[in-house]
């Protein structure tokens, strides 16, 4: 998550539109996931990886690692998919085992690599999103969105202080390790837990200086500010409209086969 | 002092304890402060500086006494707290406990949109505030990713675009390097610059020497002793029960006098001065 962070600030589409980017994102992964169409979601890969890594600047290896994490899930999930045990074997794989056969069938398998391939299709949709995108500007465009003033607000503030918390621990995991905290197993068992509960105390402490602080800026209980905008670019938008229009076309097109 | 003297603070016996405490956080405290003036508020940690400024823009309420702000007092109705914190605004000494948001912008815009002005306007103060404090080449990063002195700055901005009357900064210089010190002092002299009033908390009495129109000296909830820096510091037991020692220019002004070496003449407001008459 703070690799992502870290990224998104030096991201060279960092001051697109956010509002474009999401509307982007968000239209990629309709068509992916609700089209299931291969060719579509190998274009939306690719359209990603080279928006993410060309443009953008993020490093391609920095990239590849990424996508690596969801695969841990991905590889089990569609295994499942493809997968059988049954008395009989299936048309595309068996091998038996006793009387069994762990075997499985053409359609599954064709289902379990489409799977694969919209899967990390999304994937990268959300990668393209979040590597390009600050966390700020996305706030941005859900409240455009009208989603609930609550969960925005708690969206800001816990991104926010999340970094101020994770700061806090590895201040005093630093103290602990100066004081041997960290000799050996029981110390270390017995060190985390102190640190836990020393930062829950801490947390509890800060949540009321900060409520003290934003009341002396006259806070009455709605968390109001004002973001700065890129303008929208109706050159960004027509390649928008093209890209999906393409997108949309490939799904039904490779329906229609 | 006459009495047709422009207060914008005025605190009478004011006493607070907190909930969890049973010694009195301010204990009869009394203290007036004329309108532009420069102020230091100097006390061992404990001896109530933050308290009373949070009483003076009605954060906490005192349990006795009261305060008037503009030579009103406070009314601690939703309104008459809005007017006042419109009015007295306090940088905190923790920036990572006032600053709220990830975005500078967005930090800064919060309380001046707090007072109900147009978004336009907001905009455009905001703009500027970040141009005259200097913020412009980190007003893009993420607060997380500030130094402490920018985020001190950030904090200073918060405040400032809200024009308010009267600045209270709580211990601005802790936790910062040099540079940093220095560049926030400079800011807090422009503030005095534009007619603001500020009330500084700090244990530098150096600083407090040379920047000060005024020093109140404070222990165990009370005001001991309040002055011009050069009042406050010829009364050396009232020095000694806040806990601080004479500032080092007069310490080293008044032996080069015993010695003979300087024969006298003005008392120098700072160390470059002193310096200057050495020549």
């Amino acid at each position: 998550m703070i690799v992502i962070d870290k990224l998104c600030y030096r991201s060279r589409l960092r001051y697109v539109n956010a509002s474009e980017k999401f509307l982007y994102t968000v239209a990629t992964l309709v068509i992916c996931i609700a089209g299931r169409s291969p060719a579509a979601a190998a274009a939306a890969f690719a359209a990603n990886g080279i928006l993410t890594v060309r443009k953008g600047g993020i490093p391609l290896s920095r990239y590849l690692k990424l996508l690596m994490v969801p695969l841990a899930f991905l590889i089990p999930g569609c295994a499942a998919v493809i997968i059988n045990v049954s008395e009989t074997p299936l048309d595309a794989f068996a091998f038996p085992v006793g009387d069994w056969y762990i075997t499985g069938s053409r359609a599954s398998v064709m289902n379990g690599a489409l799977l694969w391939a919209v899967a990390l299709s999304a994937v990268s949709c959300l990668y393209f999103l979040s590597l390009n995108t600050t966390m700020t500007d996305i706030l941005g465009v859900f409240r455009k969105l009208h989603v609930p003033e609550l969960m925005i607000e708690l969206m800001l503030l816990i991104y926010r202080f999340v970094f101020v918390l994770l700061e806090t621990a590895s201040a005093i995991t630093t103290a602990q390790k100066s004081r041997l905290g960290n000799r050996n197993y029981r110390t270390k068992v017995r060190a985390f837990g102190s640190m836990g509960s020393a930062l829950f105390i801490q947390a509890f402490r800060r949540a009321n200086a900060l409520y003290d602080a934003m009341e002396s800026r006259c806070y009455d209980g709605t968390i109001r500010v004002l973001s700065e905008e890129q303008p929208v670019r109706k050159k960004e938008i027509c390649y928008i409209a093209v890209f999906e229009i393409m997108l949309l076309a490939v799904t039904i097109g490779s329906r229609a086969i | 002092m006459n009495h047709t003297e422009d207060w914008v603070i005025e605190a009478e016996n004011l006493s607070y304890s907190y909930e969890e405490n049973d010694r009195k956080a301010l204990d009869g405290l009394s203290v007036r402060i004329g309108r532009g003036k420069k102020v230091a508020f100097m006390g061992g940690n404990g001896s109530g500086k933050s308290t009373f400024f949070l009483c003076l823009n009605g954060i906490l309420r005192p349990d006795k006494g009261r305060v008037l702000i503009d030579g009103k007092p406070v009314s601690y109705t939703r309104k008459g707290l809005l007017e006042v914190r419109k009015k007295v605004g306090i940088v905190f000494q923790e920036p990572d406990n006032q600053l709220f948001s990830a975005s500078v912008f967005q930090e800064i815009s919060f309380g001046i949109l707090n007072l109900g002005t147009e978004e336009e306007t907001v905009r455009k103060e905001v703009e500027q505030v970040i141009r005259e404090l200097d913020i412009t080449p980190f007003k893009d990063r993420p607060a997380h990713a500030l130094s402490g002195g920018q985020k001190k700055q950030v904090a200073i901005a918060d405040i400032l675009v809200m024009h308010p009357q009267v600045m209270i900064l709580d211990e601005p210089a802790s936790a910062l390097d040099a540079v940093h010190t220095k560049k926030v002092h400079e800011l807090i002299r422009r503030l005095t610059e534009q007619g603001i009033t500020v009330l500084m908390s700090l244990h530098d009495i150096d600083y407090a020497w040379s920047w000060a129109d005024e020093i109140v000296l404070m222990d165990r909830g009370r005001v001991i002793r309040q002055g011009t820096p050069r009042e406050v510091c010829e009364d050396e037991a009232a020095l000694r029960q806040a806990g601080l020692e004479r500032p080092a220019v007069l310490r080293i002004y008044e032996k080069l006098k015993e010695k003979g070496v300087l024969s006298g003449g003005r008392i120098p407001g700072s160390m470059d001065e002193l310096t200057e008459m050495l020549l």
